[in-house]
């Protein structure tokens, strides 16, 4: 009986997929009944399929069936280490269930804090030590000698990429330099010309920048219609 | 003719005059006719002397006194007053005349209750008076003519019948009628038969009787109530003295049953008022409360009281409240109001539709001719599986050969952490390089280690390592551990590079995989050979490299990432940064099908050619599009430039 309702649930998925994948495709005539339809339907699966998730792969399998190991391990050491590890981030997370009633919400207001901090403290020390001093270093050695290609032909593509990329880094950190100084009454204060000249150059950085993220997403949508033209002819294709 | 004597002045005044010719006072509502030479008129105003009074019955008697009182005019009322005012101020400014000593005690009599063995001689007393008031009025009429100056100059005694007058009428049980109404003859007194007088008596009697309480009941008042003392004997000082330093006697005589006459003027002054009046002054009538058509009490504590409150059942007997319509009277205009209103009302509380947007319009056809131009080649190559297009070489696109040497240096057999950190939208253009990594890897006989950061990795990460196989081998690869969701973000991140065995303790099989080889010696993520990446967002692959990429550089493992081609911009600085922070990557479909190229596992289902068509068919729709809107910008500023 499971192996016949395996055997039938491709097809099945398939069939769903397949009226799925129509119901989007529906809204190259705007916004219907169809389109929405298939919009509520992902939201809700995928809001049953989170929940499902954090109770199955988080509070079972990372909180009590450690518990349950070792207690029949007999593991007191372990499970001495264990609960001091678990033990704060199970009240942390009981304590902020207080936010979802309005009476008692103020009362989860420290561990939010905490956690606020300590994320915070988490991204700005990554950001710092992932991003920002390698990046640095990166544009400052952009025209390293020692870093140049060997081959004479190769050097002057080295050049030019190093010269662009050193004017596309100055001048767009130019643009969002906002600081002036008033040198007539009167007059609107205005950034030195070097500065505006320089920032316009930025700009055009910018839109360039912009201009080739919106080709990543455009050629990313691309892909996925042409993924799910295909899937619909595999999927009616063996009826021909 | 028949004079109208004015009630203010006294003066008679001509009949056809409405108001008094020397006071200017009106006649008609209050004026008292003069009687004529004559008896007929002396007879109206009298008409109870002239009549057989007839015995009645006490309660019947009792009802007629009211109306006898109303029926008495109101110049007689105000005769009264200011005969009892005139003589209340003789008797204390002056020394009583003798005629007036008569009037008093006249007036005491009225005051003081009558004894019951002195009744019959008080009504005789009464008789007689009367018997005078009417030989006045009648028979005597030609010794005392009706003149103005006797009718100005009337004497007390004149007043005190006038006020005697309505009790007899009322024992009458007749009402008085107008003094113009026809009256029957008044009988002298002398002329009186005994049985009129005998009947008149008893009538008195009777009358009193209605208003006099039983005897026994009259007997605690009597004692009560001193007898009050004679008004010559006052001090002089006595007016200008507070009322209530005056002596019991001279207080308000007690009411009593037998009280003929419940209109005492000097009881109605307030005795504040009184004491503040100066002594040298007249002092003007005082007001006299209306109290005549008052009905006189006959039982309880208040008996022989006139002008209380009625203790008749009547009044304090509950009646039904009177209804009243609640429908209101409108007009068909205001009703024709107020439904238009109930329909402004109805048309607020009704939430409007929209107005639906027609389906063709301008916008909506260009975007199907814009859909039809990219479906239309696109579903063309997908079914014709074409196979014209050429795959990209992979030394063209930047990180790809460096992704395909870093797994294909990779030992055999270790433990290679996967992140499935994607949305299911972007399997189609990830899963040409995914599954030719997992080939790889899986040629390599690496243990994966399947961790997801997005909720939906878990399912993304068991159906691909299910669906993908090693070359040679259609036996699902069982070298693997998902161990799930990460919560938390970049917080649970930096929990799993820093401890990963704590963070994910157990697969979703339920295995402890981090005391089993090969993971059982990993406690940090640089214990692992490589990190790889599958992800379609640039912040998620920021993450990774800020969170993950510092240990790894300081175990000088690789951090490899398979991408979108939305997050390849960003991701691509990391890449080509000296020192590399990023040292393979994959972006897109093109990079797939590139680095699948290199394992010479290249897709044959024509997704390449319709990918590289729909690049076209976009540009060209660019082009034209842009084309377009130039030459309608140019014609329609040409139009505005004509204009």
């Amino acid at each position: 009986m499971l192996e016949q309702i395996g055997q039938l649930a491709e097809p099945i998925g398939a069939i769903i997929g397949f009226l799925l994948t129509i119901l989007v495709l529906s809204y190259v005539i705007g916004d219907n009944f169809l389109f929405r339809l298939a919009m509520h339907i992902f939201i809700g699966v995928a809001s049953g399929y989170a929940a499902v998730l954090i109770i199955y792969n988080v509070l079972w399998y990372q909180v009590i069936v450690p518990v349950i190991q070792i207690l029949r391990g007999g593991q007191e050491t372990g499970f001495l280490t264990y609960a001091i590890q678990v033990i704060p981030a199970v009240i942390l997370g009981l304590w902020m269930l207080t936010k979802a009633s309005p009476r008692l919400s103020r009362y989860g207001t420290p561990v939010l804090a905490f956690l606020t901090g300590v994320g915070a403290a988490t991204v700005i020390a990554g950001a710092v030590l992932g991003t920002i001093f390698p990046q640095v270093a990166g544009a400052a050695n952009v025209l390293n000698r020692q870093a140049a290609p060997a081959e004479l032909s190769s050097v002057v593509g080295w050049f030019i990429n190093g010269v662009i990329v050193l004017v596309g880094t100055i001048t767009t950190i130019i643009y969002f330099q906002f600081g002036a100084k008033t040198h007539e009454e009167g007059l609107p204060v205005q950034r030195p010309a070097i500065l505006n000249y320089l920032a316009s150059i930025g700009q055009g950085f910018i839109v360039v920048t912009l201009g080739v993220l919106f080709t990543g997403v455009y050629l990313a949508t691309l892909t996925a219609l042409i993924d799910r033209v295909r899937y619909l002819w595999e999927t009616i294709s063996p009826l021909f | 003719m028949t004079d109208i004597i004015c009630p203010l002045c006294g003066k008679p005044n001509p009949p056809d005059l409405d108001e008094c010719q020397y006071c200017q006072a009106p006649l008609k509502t209050a004026g008292f006719v003069a009687p004529p030479e004559g008896g007929e008129d002396a007879d109206k105003l009298f008409p109870l002397a002239g009549k057989d009074a007839q015995p009645q019955d006490q309660a019947k008697e009792g009802g007629t006194t009211a109306n006898l009182e109303q029926a008495i005019p109101d110049w007689l009322k105000k005769t009264e007053a200011n005969f009892l005012d005139q003589s209340e101020e003789t008797n204390i400014e002056e020394p009583a005349e003798p005629g007036e000593d008569k009037l008093s005690q006249r007036i005491d009599s009225l005051f003081k209750e009558p004894a019951a063995s002195e009744i019959k001689k008080e009504n005789a007393i009464d008789d007689d008076w009367l018997s005078s008031l009417l030989a006045e009025a009648g028979v005597d009429e030609t010794a005392q003519p009706s003149t103005p100056g006797r009718v100005a100059g009337e004497t007390a005694e004149q007043g005190i019948q006038e006020v005697e007058a309505p009790p007899q009428q009322e024992a009458a049980g007749e009402p008085a009628g107008e003094p113009e109404q026809e009256m029957p003859p008044a009988i002298p007194a002398e002329e009186k038969p005994d049985w009129l007088a005998s009947l008149e008596a008893a009538s008195t009697l009777k009358w009193e009787a209605a208003v006099t309480p039983p005897e026994q009941e009259q007997k605690p008042a009597e004692e009560k109530l001193p007898e009050p003392e004679p008004e010559p004997e006052k001090p002089p000082e006595l007016p200008a003295q507070p009322d209530w330093l005056k002596p019991a006697s001279v207080e308000e005589p007690p009411t009593s049953p037998t009280e003929s006459e419940p209109e005492i003027a000097p009881a109605e002054l307030p005795s504040w008022l009184e004491a503040l009046k100066p002594a040298e002054t007249v002092a003007p009538s005082p007001p006299v409360e209306d109290v005549s058509s008052a009905d006189i009490v006959t039982a309880g504590p208040l008996a022989g009281l006139r002008g209380v409150i009625s203790p008749h059942p009547s009044a304090v007997r509950p009646r039904k409240p009177p209804t009243y319509s609640i429908k209101l009277r409108v007009t068909d205009d205001q009703r024709a109001r107020v439904e238009m209103m109930e329909e402004l009302l109805a048309d607020e509380e009704k939430p409007s539709p929209l107005p639906s947007p027609p389906i063709l319009t301008t916008r909506n056809i260009f975007r199907i001719i814009i859909a039809v131009a990219l479906l239309l080649p696109v579903i063309w190559m997908i079914i014709s599986g074409g196979k014209s297009a050429s795959p990209p070489q992979p030394g063209s696109l930047p990180g790809v050969v460096d992704f395909t040497q870093q797994l294909q240096s990779l030992p055999s057999g270790v433990p290679v952490l996967i992140a499935f950190d994607y949305e299911a939208g972007f399997s189609g253009e990830l899963n040409v390089a995914i599954a030719n990594a997992i080939t790889q890897l899986m040629n390599k006989n690496a243990f994966l280690v399947l961790v997801s950061t997005t909720p939906s990795g878990p399912a993304l990460a068991e159906s691909t390592v299910e669906s993908v196989h090693p070359l040679g081998n259609t036996k699902t690869y069982s070298s693997y551990a998902n161990l799930g969701y990460v919560p938390g973000g970049t917080l649970g991140l930096s929990g799993l590079v820093s401890d990963p065995p704590n963070i994910l303790p157990y697969s979703l099989n339920n295995d402890n995989v981090w005391t089993a080889p090969p993971l059982d010696g990993v406690t940090n993520i640089k214990d692992f050979s490589a990190v790889i990446v599958f992800t379609n967002d640039a912040d998620t692959a920021r993450i990774w490299i800020e969170q993950a990429g510092p240990s790894l550089r300081q175990a000088n493992r690789p951090l490899l990432f398979v991408s979108s081609a939305q997050a390849e911009p960003l991701i691509l600085p990391y890449y080509q940064s000296t020192p590399a922070q990023v040292q393979g990557l994959i972006a897109g479909l093109s990079g797939g099908v590139a680095y699948a190229r290199t394992l010479g596992n290249v897709p044959q289902n024509g997704e390449w050619d319709a990918y590289s068509v729909g690049i076209t068919v976009s540009i060209l729709i660019l082009l034209v599009g842009t084309i377009a809107g130039g030459v309608i910008k140019m014609a329609s500023g040409g139009d505005n430039t004509d204009k």
